[in-house]
């Protein structure tokens, strides 16, 4: 028994569409892709991804210098701990991203998890019986 | 009119008499009505036209079980086992927010405790609190959904975006047959903890979690040995006052230190882990050594099996932590192939597989998840096995009640 969430955002992506292609990604919206495009990098399977990635990387660099001048003077005040915990967190959330981006080096990989039977993605079986 | 109550006992793969309850007329899976013939046999589904026959197919109430870890949510290796035992890959929602912690599989829902964040980042940093303080986090919110997700009513549960560090519109969580809530506070609320049908701790040890941190960050550009160590550090505080006593009240805690195989080890790479089990608690029967209650020491590694340096060492007994009775089974060193899993599977007592060769089997499907060749790995998925019994020990006793309940 699946679990369905119906997302309560004002956005709502069509469930058989593929995420969005933006100008450096092959895959269109269309039922079959007449070009596919495989970029060297790591595939951006959702939406801004790679925005994200450029964003987090910045980040990461931000807050630590944010953090090393706040400790300067006291480095068990809350603002230290915090500027820390901030590191802490955005270091994950980049790690995190980048595991899911490594998940799916085939860019038709989870197009064809969520469209099984699409004709780029439907796998025949051939049985032969003896008759 | 015959009314009769048929249960089946529930097992994860469940298979109800009455095939497909959930597009049955459009009802919710727990009622189908049948229209039957009256006279027939109480015990059995009359065939013919007439009377009404009820047939509750209970899906069961949902268990729920608590992870405590540090860092992270979807923390992905643990949960992707766990998962993986009760069947199903779990993926984050389709079609939703795409910074969603939330992970689903057919049967597991998992829940990151951080969408129960009060303050964002912005008011964090305001009010000057990390998020491993109390103070960040919305209990009440949390014992509400938790307590409603049990009951079987659907909620709309925030989501914290760790990327923007804000607050984002909620998202609608169904109630699933296995709830697992995991994050930095599943143990800290009293409330909450009732909830809780089965705890678990990840405690990783100081060193440990240098390495570890150092082989995730090192390779981003702002990152350094020293603001590595600086973050560590200066989360200490917070961690060991509000995260750490929950380990007291786990049920399993497993506990990751240096290995004590190779002397000076400080890579990391090689583990001790332990599992440390609470005994007598409903349910849940304590993996064992040969001899449950007796002090065990075993090399595995000689005549029989071959081992690569530095080896395995296995140790298991009983203990006492923060005043209670617990089993401690221990593994110190790493697998190297496929037999060496399978020799040691089949020495373990209590490990709930439903077949010889289930652990391996599970390792084996994630031979790519780091820990698989070390206890990690292994106490993942016997936990994995575990948690699996006692869903299936809890639905039936529910079904047992309710068919008592019935007969009365």
């Amino acid at each position: 028994m699946a679990s369905i969430i119906t997302p309560i955002t004002s956005s709502l992506e069509a469930p058989k569409a593929v995420p969005k292609a933006n100008h450096r990604e092959g895959i269109s919206t269309t039922r079959k892709p007449s070009r596919l495009r495989v970029q060297a990098m790591s595939p951006a399977k959702y939406k801004g991804t790679r925005m994200k990635e450029k964003h987090l990387k910045e980040m990461i660099e931000k807050k630590v210098t944010e953090a090393k001048e706040v400790c300067i003077g006291d480095d068990l005040s809350d603002e230290c701990r915090v500027a820390w915990d901030e590191v802490e967190e955005v270091s994950e959330a980049r790690a995190h991203l980048r595991e899911k981006l490594e998940k799916y080096r085939d860019p038709l990989e989870p197009f064809c998890n969520d469209n099984p039977e699409t004709d780029e993605c439907h796998v025949s079986e051939d049985d032969v019986t003896d008759s | 009119m015959a009314v009769c109550t048929v249960h089946t006992t529930q097992s994860l793969n469940p298979t109800c008499s009455i095939s497909k309850p959930s597009s049955f007329f459009g009802h919710s899976p727990r009622q189908l009505v049948v229209l039957a013939s009256p006279g027939g046999n109480s015990s059995t589904i009359p065939k013919r036209k007439g009377g009404v026959l009820k047939v509750t197919c209970s899906s069961g109430d949902t268990i729920v079980i608590g992870l405590a870890a540090d860092s992270g949510c979807g923390k992905s290796t643990f949960m992707r086992r766990l998962t993986s035992v009760f069947g199903g890959a779990a993926e984050p929602p389709k079609g939703g927010n795409p910074d969603s912690n939330t992970l689903i599989s057919d049967t597991t829902t998992v829940i990151c405790l951080d969408d129960y964040h009060s303050l964002d980042r912005t008011g964090r940093k305001e009010k000057g609190v990390t998020a491993l303080d109390p103070r960040a986090n919305d209990f009440d919110l949390m014992y509400e959904q938790v307590k409603a997700i049990k009951e079987g009513k659907a909620v709309d549960k925030p989501i914290y975006n760790h990327v923007t560090g804000l607050l984002d519109p909620p998202e609608l969580i169904k109630p699933p047959k296995i709830l697992v809530i995991e994050g930095l506070h599943p143990m800290f609320d009293p409330r909450v903890r009732e909830l809780l049908d089965f705890s678990i701790y990840l405690d990783i040890s100081n060193e440990v979690k240098f390495a570890w941190k150092i082989q995730r960050d090192m390779a981003e550009r702002g990152h350094s040995l020293e603001s590595i160590k600086a973050s560590i550090e200066a989360r200490k505080p917070d961690f060991d006052a509000y995260i750490d006593p929950q380990k007291q009240y786990a049920d399993a805690v497993i506990e990751v230190l240096p290995t004590q195989l190779i002397p000076d080890d400080n890579e990391g790479k090689v583990l001790r882990v332990r599992l440390i089990m609470k005994e007598g608690v409903q349910y849940f029967k304590p993996v064992y050594l040969f001899d449950e209650g007796s002090t065990i020491s075993w090399v595995p590694c000689g005549r029989k099996l071959t081992c690569s340096y530095p080896g395995i060492k296995f140790a298991y007994s009983p203990d006492s932590y923060f005043g209670h009775e617990v089993s401690v089974l221990e593994m110190d060193g790493q697998f190297d192939r496929l037999d060496e899993l399978i020799y040691v599977e089949s020495h373990l007592s209590n490990i709930s597989t439903k077949f010889y060769g289930e652990i391996t089997q599970q390792m084996l499907k994630h031979s790519d998840f780091p820990g698989s060749n070390n206890g990690t790995g292994l106490f993942q998925t016997i936990v994995g096995l575990k948690i699996r019994d006692l869903f299936e020990q809890i639905t039936e006793a529910k079904a047992g009640a309710s068919l008592q309940a019935a007969k009365a």
